[in-house]
């Protein structure tokens, strides 16, 4: 055990124009969608999601200057999602349990088509181990490559396509999800 | 990306992920920031800081609390309130600096695909209602389903003509409405649980489908598939109810399907030998109720003991029917008769054998429903209204429903919010159907 695992305090000196570091809250507006979709994906709730986009950003900011220069800040956000939810998953921690999914974007005209894909789509996710789920997030919605994948979790290239490819024999098998997978509904 | 299967994979994930309901701001991670550096600095306190860590931790942990709240001061000022200038919470209210995760957001919070707001329409003032009992006056005036009108947490819900309606019970105004059609014709009302409304969508062939609908906004939220077992009897009426623990019980064919919604998916089937009409479970939750169709036979009534799943009891009525069971503390409530006579029957125990016939029922081809709420049993009909002890059995209070020129009017479903009773309601006269509300004397909350 290394104590506490917060970084130097002088990283944390006020700049930019709210308090927080440059371009931050730029990455914020433009990524926080996009992060939140990945964190929906992973867990299946979207205050689950929330939380798991809050610790990363949060986590991000004080070494945000650093990232910017290796140009990784989303990456490096992406790497810290996966791994709260992986350390989530071993302690069986299932957040708080929603009394109900929050409605969702779209018309009424097929809405009840689009809750029953995101569910199937989300019943099929659940049947994956979570590693293999990350590997399936980061490779195929936040499109990833196989190394990044790789670094953001800590293996190997090869455990990451030995991941992939049991996920898609799994989700293949998943009532309902080949046929979505081949065009199904739109949203 | 190299395969097809890959490809297809990734655009079904960026096809069917929905957009998020809120955004993160920079003010909801100043205040995580901050939240970590106060957790630190609490167990810098502790006294097992390790040496070696212990020496540094005291030089920048503290610091970093206090920077970290002048970034939350500097991001926002109004968050800012919410922590003392050491940066501890000031408030309880501050809950996104707590190791717990947000809570969800409200439900009722705007969204694009939250029920819609009916069109403007001129005020209805209430009506009293000639003949009626209890001060009856109409409040809202649509072409309410009969027997589809319920009551959860301060709303009534109704289905209208194509549409499920949530029913303001104070001026009797619809403040949403979302599409609904239910086909074959409604085989029970809207169940309310915890804040959602479920309601059967389909109730035919091999599946029953069940939609839910957030009851704020009735945006909606679910959809479960159920299979069927065997065939749905064609009398069924009263298919689904909520039961104690929080999970909808729903008549499919020959088993009870029981079905989480939060998880949206069958939890449990318990098997029946004989297509089921209706289901209703003890409010303890150690019970369940099943009445059972056979071809031209009286029903059947079975008692289930939820925990093993096993029949425990079993009787037969005398006539036909059997749909719209209720379960109390004192036993069970049902209809029987059909056509042009209905009415109410209550089986102690849940046995049958000692059930007695309440009240006069409906006649005409209309119900006599009973419905449990705010305490009380309530049968209606064309004939009379009443309210009656759950526990025994016993009429409280009962009034005639006098006819409108020669012809019937009909109160249905009753539910009760705050002290007054709802039902939906028929005349004869065009126009004459809705909403009424109305004051049952002190005997029936007793």
């Amino acid at each position: 055990m290394r104590g506490i695992d917060v970084p130097p305090v002088e990283v944390l000196r006020v700049e930019g124009r709210g308090g927080e570091p440059d371009g931050f809250r730029e990455f914020v507006a433009a990524r926080s969608a996009a992060l939140l979709r990945a964190g929906w994906l992973l867990t299946g709730d979207w205050a689950a999601a929330e939380d798991l986009v809050q610790t990363a950003l949060a986590a991000a900011w004080p070494r945000w200057e650093s990232l910017v220069r290796q140009d990784a800040p989303e990456l490096y956000v992406r790497k810290i999602m996966v791994n709260t939810f992986l350390r989530w998953r071993q302690r069986r921690w299932n957040g708080e349990i929603a009394t109900g999914r929050l409605p969702e974007a779209g018309g009424y005209g097929d809405v009840f088509a689009q809750v029953d894909a995101r569910q199937s789509l989300l019943a099929a996710l659940d049947r994956l181990p979570a590693r293999q789920r990350a590997v399936v997030v980061l490779r195929y919605f936040a499109d990833q490559t196989e190394s990044q994948t790789a670094a953001a979790l800590g293996c190997s290239v090869g455990a990451v396509k030995s991941h992939a490819a049991k996920a898609l024999a799994r989700l293949r098998a998943a009532p309902g999800l080949a046929e979505l997978m081949s065009g199904g509904v739109t949203s | 990306m190299s395969t097809q299967e890959e490809r297809q994979l990734s655009d079904l994930l960026h096809r069917v992920t929905p957009e998020p309901p809120r955004g993160v701001t920079v003010e909801d991670v100043a205040i995580r920031v901050a939240g970590e550096a106060v957790r630190s600095r609490r167990a810098y306190r502790q006294p097992r800081i390790r040496r070696g860590w212990a020496g540094r931790g005291r030089a920048w942990v503290p610091a970093l609390a206090a920077a970290a709240v002048v970034a939350v001061a500097a991001a926002s000022a109004g968050v800012a309130t919410l922590l003392t200038s050491r940066g501890g919470p000031a408030s309880p209210a501050s809950g996104h600096g707590s190791t717990a995760p947000p809570a969800p957001a409200s439900a009722s919070a705007s969204s694009p695909a939250a029920g819609q707001r009916p069109a403007a329409r001129p005020a209805f003032p209430p009506r009293p209602v000639a003949g009626a009992p209890w001060g009856a006056e109409l409040i809202n005036p649509d072409e309410v389903a009969q027997d589809s009108l319920t009551a959860g947490d301060g709303s009534l819900y109704a289905v209208v003509s194509g549409s499920l309606d949530r029913i303001d019970p104070a001026t009797g105004n619809v403040l949403r409405s979302a599409p609904y059609q239910s086909a074959p014709p409604l085989v029970g009302p809207p169940v309310v649980a915890g804040n959602t409304v479920w309601a059967v969508w389909s109730y035919s062939g091999r599946s029953v489908l069940l939609h839910g609908y957030d009851g704020t906004t009735l945006a909606p939220l679910a959809s479960v598939t159920v299979p069927v077992t065997g065939w749905l009897p064609a009398t069924a009426q009263g298919v689904l109810t909520a039961g104690p623990d929080g999970n909808l019980y729903l008549a499919a064919g020959g088993a009870v399907a029981v079905v989480s919604p939060s998880r949206h998916r069958v939890i449990r089937q318990i098997r029946v030998p004989a297509p089921v009409i209706s289901v209703a479970v003890a409010p303890d939750g150690s019970r369940m109720y099943v009445s059972t169709s056979a071809t031209g036979q009286p029903f059947g009534l079975l008692v289930y003991d939820l925990a093993t799943g096993t029949v425990v009891a079993s009787s037969t009525g005398s006539a036909g029917g059997g749909g719209n069971l209720v379960a109390t503390a004192g036993g069970v409530w049902g209809t029987a008769g059909s056509g042009m006579s209905q009415w109410t029957w209550f089986a102690p125990g849940g046995n049958l054998a000692r059930s007695v016939r309440v009240q006069g029922g409906a006649g005409g081809g209309l119900a006599s429903v009973p419905t449990a709420s705010g305490g009380a049993v309530w049968i209606g009909g064309s004939r009379t209204l009443a309210c009656a002890s759950p526990a025994t059995g016993a009429i409280l209070a009962s009034a005639a429903i006098a006819a409108e020129g020669g012809a019937p009017q009909y109160l249905g479903r009753v539910a009760v919010i705050g002290g007054h009773a709802y039902a939906d309601y028929q005349g004869d006269q065009a126009g004459r159907l809705g909403v009424v509300r109305m004051t049952p004397p002190a005997a029936c909350f007793g």
